[in-house]
């Protein structure tokens, strides 16, 4: 279990939660070129460190935020909403 | 907004444990109205209270900040029309009577916190959830909308969810009950025995 702290609701269990993923910069779908485009929609680094993630509140507030977690460890480090 | 009859999903009456530790009744009848509002609309300033955080308004309907920039309004059944009046709706304000969706259901108590905690992993402690605290989360793995309204002294909850889960919401309550002593009637047991 991963304890997760939403910046409206506290810390609350990860199941009541929903993760989004990677924080990925979004291209301008108007300039990029497909395969950045693709790389935006498909591609993560994933990798064994500090993440930026964004994460969903679907139990509580209903509101979307962003948390730095390193995925090796599962600690959790600042938080904002998005 | 008119008045909708509907039946309550849950068709039994109050169950109570015979010491009286633990009571769960339907709630369903109660008036529910929600507000969206932006935060400095009219209606944020009159309803007076922040996420988190409930309070009883003059005609004693319960306020509750159910969500940043949302409230949804507690009353007795058939109010909706008189509780929706009292919003102001100027700017970027809905006012939506949700009392036909969403079920609810009341449990009262000594007991009550132990028995929800046997399903629920907020933490229900009086210092996390005083009388008044608004919250949400699930509870039996259902979505549900919590506020703390003691009752004459007493630990009380009210918990909302939508129409649809409210039996199976009110069974598995009364099953989380049944190991301080209340009585589930035949055919309302969430595990087959």
């Amino acid at each position: 279990m991963i304890i997760v702290p939403c910046p409206n609701c506290g810390p609350r269990n990860s199941g009541d939660l929903r993760p989004a993923g990677e924080v990925v910069p979004r291209p301008d779908p108007s300039t990029c070129s497909l395969s950045e485009w693709r790389e935006y929609l498909y591609m993560r680094h994933n990798p064994a460190d500090w993440v930026t993630e964004t994460w969903y509140c679907r139990g509580g507030c209903r509101r979307y935020f962003t948390i730095e977690r390193n995925t090796a460890t599962n600690e959790i480090r600042g938080q904002e909403a998005s | 907004m008119s008045e909708t009859t509907m039946q309550s999903p849950v068709d039994v009456g109050p169950l109570s444990a015979s010491d009286g530790s633990v009571t769960l009744a339907d709630a369903y009848a109660t008036t529910k109205v929600q507000v969206r509002a932006g935060a400095d609309t009219d209606a944020a300033a009159a309803l007076g209270v922040s996420y988190g955080s409930s309070t009883r308004s003059a005609d004693g309907d319960l306020v509750c900040g159910t969500r940043p920039d949302e409230w949804t309004i507690y009353g007795d059944p058939g109010r909706s029309d008189a509780i929706a009046a009292t919003v102001p709706t100027e700017g970027f304000v809905t006012v939506i009577d949700l009392t036909h969706g969403r079920a609810m259901l009341r449990i009262s108590g000594s007991n009550a916190t132990a028995a929800l905690s046997k399903i629920c992993n907020l933490d229900l402690s009086d210092e996390l959830t005083p009388n008044g605290a608004v919250f949400s989360g699930s509870l039996g793995s259902v979505s549900c909308d919590w506020v703390r309204d003691d009752q004459g002294g007493e630990t009380s909850f009210l918990v909302s969810c939508e129409r649809s889960f409210g039996r199976f919401l009110f069974i598995a309550v009364a099953d989380a009950c049944t190991e301080f002593g209340l009585s589930v009637p035949h055919g309302w047991e969430l595990h087959a025995h």
